[in-house]
């Protein structure tokens, strides 16, 4: 899923206290997975957004709603009748639900209420960890199932380094696992530790973000 | 500023004991406006609905949960735990004063003792003055 998490409230308070009446978007897809934006979150914004503002002196009436998807244009028809009733917005969706808002509905500033950070999993209750990068050249099937652009702090495709700690963890991060230790023991496991020894070359980045904002066509689909 | 201040008690049904009239006492109280309400586990309390209770003019509320290893739902007054904890941060980030929430666990009590913990609750709320949401005045 995609993962994000709360701008701090001053921060929201600050980016949209100078508006009267504002709606507040929840979206009830990642962001409600990894609780930073769905309903249950919009429902703690809300009042909390009131009063950060009623203590700096700047009342404003704030509108909740949760979508199914925001990132969808057939979801964003519930707001039509909304947004002219309110002076701006404030998404709980990833950026791609704050740009749909934004696009369905230019007449109206929209304000980000999250920072997307990454496309992760929920390892347990109350952590995400990520586990993809989007980098439009999946090498999964070379690394046992385990991904060493998202999840190596280096994002080497020929690892470890030598900065693996003794129990396994990354040397930037204690309570991260080295995914190359864990891809290693995977590949003993399977008794195809011989393909670790294969180098790998430089990986193709032109179908990422380096190659320019991703555009993908599939003309079966076109209308 | 001393102000006479209003304290919403939320207490698990387990907590008090079957006696114990907590409406009759809370209505006898002085200087102190305590509204007594009674939840069939303090973990059905979530941390919106703290915030909806301070948003519309509370200035503090007390949670009232079981002692954590006589909790009928194994982990209720757990989550009540964690929940007053996120809810006081977000406080305190607002600066509306996280001491405005507070969490006991007690079993037993008598309507007496659960309205003692809300006025150590309007002890602590005190020094952080009414709350600026009472009738929409700016603070």
């Amino acid at each position: 899923m995609i993962v994000a998490e709360w701008k701090p409230v001053n921060e929201l308070a600050a980016a949209v206290g100078s508006h009267g009446k504002i709606l507040l978007v929840g979206c009830a897809t990642c962001v409600a997975e990894c609780a930073a934006g769905g309903e249950r979150e919009v429902e703690t914004l809300a009042p909390l957004l009131r009063m950060a503002l009623q203590v700096e002196g700047h009342p404003v009436e704030i509108r909740a709603k949760t979508l199914e998807r925001q990132c969808e244009w057939e979801f964003l028809e519930e707001l039509d009748e909304i947004i002219p009733e309110v002076d701006a917005v404030l998404s709980l969706a990833c950026g791609i639900g704050v740009q749909a808002v934004a696009e369905r509905f230019p007449a109206v500033p929209v304000y980000p209420g999250v920072n997307t950070t990454a496309l992760a999993i929920r390892e347990a209750p109350g952590l995400w960890t990520a586990r993809c990068a989007a980098c439009g050249d999946c090498v999964l099937g070379e690394t046992f199932g385990l991904c060493p652009v998202a999840r190596c702090a280096k994002s080497l495709m020929n690892g470890p380094c030598g900065g693996t700690r003794k129990d396994g963890k990354c040397e930037v991060d204690e309570n991260t696992d080295c995914v190359w230790n864990l891809i290693v023991q995977r590949a003993r496991a399977r008794g195809s530790l011989d393909s670790l020894a294969q180098v790998r070359g430089p990986k193709d980045w032109s179908n990422s973000r380096h190659g320019g904002p991703k555009r993908m066509l599939r003309e079966d689909l076109r209308e | 500023m001393s102000f006479d201040p209003e304290i919403v008690v939320l207490y698990c049904q387990h907590c008090v004991a079957p006696d114990a009239n907590v409406t009759v006492a809370s209505q006898q109280m002085r200087g102190l406006a305590v509204r007594p309400t009674m939840m069939p586990c303090s973990s059905k309390v979530e941390v919106p609905h703290l915030l909806r209770i301070l948003e519309q003019g509370a200035d503090g509320v007390e949670l009232v949960a079981c002692p954590e290893a006589k909790c009928r739902f194994l982990v209720g007054s757990l989550k009540a735990e964690q929940r007053i904890k996120r809810a006081r941060g977000l406080l305190e980030e607002i600066r509306m004063g996280g001491q405005r929430l507070g969490l006991s666990r007690k079993e037993k009590l008598s309507a007496e003792a659960l309205l003692d913990l809300a006025e150590a609750r309007a002890g602590a709320v005190q020094p952080l003055g009414p709350n600026p949401m009472k009738k929409g005045e700016p603070a």
